[in-house]
């Protein structure tokens, strides 16, 4: 079977979200597992969304955290404070999010890459910012983190700490008083990493069929370990990836082609129609 | 009771912005008032300071567009379907002119709202802790709350001189109507010392009056109101109109060099001289197709099915 490494990262972040969750999808990737999972082995899971939704089970895939979508077909339509309220306040099970930059205890930058000689107000690099990241990373009791395996993005040390991982390691996160349970798992590409109840650094738990122990260290900015008892990810099953394809045709997250083309008005218009056809086949 | 605040939205930014405000825009992607951020940009208004939540091209257009000196955010970019260049640019190389950035998280810049629109100085959140963003942040402070002694990080009340908030309908008077996600507008206009509200539609206050939970913005306040359909585009309303994707991916490549982006300025934001005339130019074809994409499946139910 053959499938793309977006396909497998979709897949195996679904997989760790559990049937009856209250599930915080963050945007990326997080936006189509959660509705993958939810229409295949977690049908009672409630997808909340940031800007207020929750519970939708809309005729399109959002393609962000606050678009027309997350509030159609929904349970709840409110306020964005609320929400976040309701994950400090411990009512969230598990949020998904992406992140551009990590390091070993598995703290997320999406601020800045500050750079040598550069500073915080002039980086190197601006990034967007946390969003409600930090809020997630703070709160929630199991955090599922989603991004690519690639070169420095894997770092022994970040410019900035915007949402804590383990932040310097065992005690930290309960001496700065966050309440969640820290990153459960970072999927990757490549892999799936998880963290040491020990001594919480990040380690090498699963990898991807034919993806080598070598290769990924080569990517990982620290002397990654390994588990002792490390294992392969099973790929996606056709129902998934069929599923996949009908709630995502336009590729929005399966693929950046189809929404980067440069595209006429009239083909946005034909495409999209077709959008609303394919998920109403699921609801 | 009927007192009649519907104005221009010239009238309006004439009015009610002066140069150096503390400006909060309403919407998140959905409901962002970009109508209102062209007004901003025709009339030049200028050292803005932007209070936002996470924004994508009602910000970042004002950034391109040289008007914003200072940004207090969680998250500014282009959602969907690319970076935000304007953004990057004025803070890594100053151009058109440097902004100067405070971030905070969602959550807190939404415990800021809502300080502002209690009346009180401050709200403690529970998130950055640990964190970098505290750090470079001093208005952040942290503290041992008083009565059992955890750690909490108090930010500042939110108090933005104007707000703009687009919302699917309100009357005359200014009581606003949310249909979907509601982000922080219902603190946000009650944080603001002055609100500009944009709608979808006006409608009698008879028909607001059939369903009084949908009212999340009581007139006493608002200041203007301005009906502006398609006030988001090419962003979406709930409801209303979806996104317009194809014309949001043309304004981010022409914001790939500060020279493109003015060059997109020039053709759609400062060659008409009322709203009515950029919807021309985009042409009713293409406007009743977005509508028609959110309202064959989505629509806010007529009261009279139940």
């Amino acid at each position: 079977m053959n499938y793309s490494a977006q396909e497998f990262m979709v897949s195996a972040c679904s997989r760790l979200i559990k049937d009856n969750e209250c599930v915080f999808i963050g945007v990326g990737i997080p936006l189509l597992a959660g509705v993958v999972a939810s229409k295949i082995h977690a049908p009672n899971s409630v997808l909340i969304y940031e800007a207020g939704g929750i519970g939708a089970i809309s005729r399109r895939l959002p393609w962000s955290i606050s678009d027309n979508a997350t509030t159609d077909n929904a349970l709840v339509a409110t306020e964005l404070w609320r929400v976040l309220g309701d994950v400090q306040r411990g009512f969230v099970d598990v949020a998904v999010i992406g992140g551009a930059q990590i390091d070993k205890f598995g703290n997320l930058n999406t601020t800045a890459i500050i750079g040598p000689d550069k500073s915080y107000q002039k980086p190197q690099t601006r990034l967007p910012g946390s969003g409600g990241a930090n809020d997630l990373a703070s709160s929630a009791k199991r955090l599922l983190i989603i991004m690519r395996l690639e070169n420095r993005k894997f770092v022994e040390k970040l410019d900035y700490i915007t949402s804590p991982g383990f932040l310097a390691g065992p005690g930290c996160r309960e001496k700065a008083g966050l309440k969640g349970g820290g990153p459960e798992a970072v999927i990757t590409n490549k892999c799936i990493f998880r963290f040491d109840p020990l001594t919480k650094e990040m380690y090498l738990d699963e990898l991807f069929p034919g993806v080598t122990i070598e290769e990924v260290r080569s990517d990982v900015g620290w002397d990654l370990k390994i588990s002792s008892d490390i294992k392969i990810v099973e790929p996606p099953t056709e129902k998934e990836i069929e599923i996949m394809h009908k709630i995502d045709p336009l590729g929005v997250v399966l693929g950046r082609k189809s929404i980067q083309e440069n595209q006429s008005f009239e083909d946005y218009y034909q495409i999209m129609k077709k959008c609303y056809e394919s998920m109403a086949l699921l609801i | 009771m009927s007192i009649n605040k519907v104005t221009t939205l010239t009238e309006a930014v004439q009015g009610l912005v002066n140069d150096g405000d503390t400006i909060a825009l309403g919407g998140i992607l959905s409901r962002e008032p970009v109508a209102c951020s062209y007004e901003l940009i025709r009339q030049h208004k200028k050292d803005l300071t932007i209070i936002v939540d996470s924004h994508d091209e009602s910000v970042e257009l004002l950034i391109g567009a040289g008007l914003v000196k200072k940004v207090e955010s969680a998250y500014i970019w282009v959602g969907v379907i690319g970076s935000g260049l304007n953004f990057r640019r004025a803070v890594e190389k100053g151009i058109p002119r440097h902004v100067e950035v405070e971030d905070y998280t969602n959550l807190a810049i939404g415990m800021r709202f809502l300080a502002g629109a209690l009346g009180v100085p401050f709200m403690p959140v529970l998130s950055m802790s640990g964190s970098d963003i505290p750090k470079y942040n001093d208005k952040i402070v942290s503290m041992k709350d008083p009565y059992k002694g955890q750690q909490v990080n108090l930010v500042p009340a939110a108090e933005p001189d104007v707000a703009f908030i687009h919302v699917q309908r309100a009357d005359k008077m200014g009581n606003a109507q949310i249909w979907g996600m509601l982000a922080n507008d219902v603190n946000i206009a009650r944080a603001a010392k002055k609100v500009i509200l944009t709608c979808e539609e006006i409608i009698p206050t008879s028909e607001i009056r059939k369903i009084p939970n949908m009212t999340q913005i009581p007139h006493y306040c608002v200041d203007a109101v301005v009906e502006l359909p398609f006030g988001a585009h090419p962003l979406g309303v709930a409801g209303y109109y979806w996104l317009d994707t194809p014309f949001r991916k043309e304004w981010l490549k022409a914001s790939k060099s500060q020279e493109g982006f003015d060059a997109w300025l020039e053709e759609w934001v400062f060659s008409w001289d009322t709203f009515e005339e950029y919807l021309h130019k985009l042409g009713s074809d293409r406007l009743a197709k977005l509508r028609k994409l959110e309202r064959d499946n989505y629509r806010i139910p007529r009261i009279e099915n139940y």
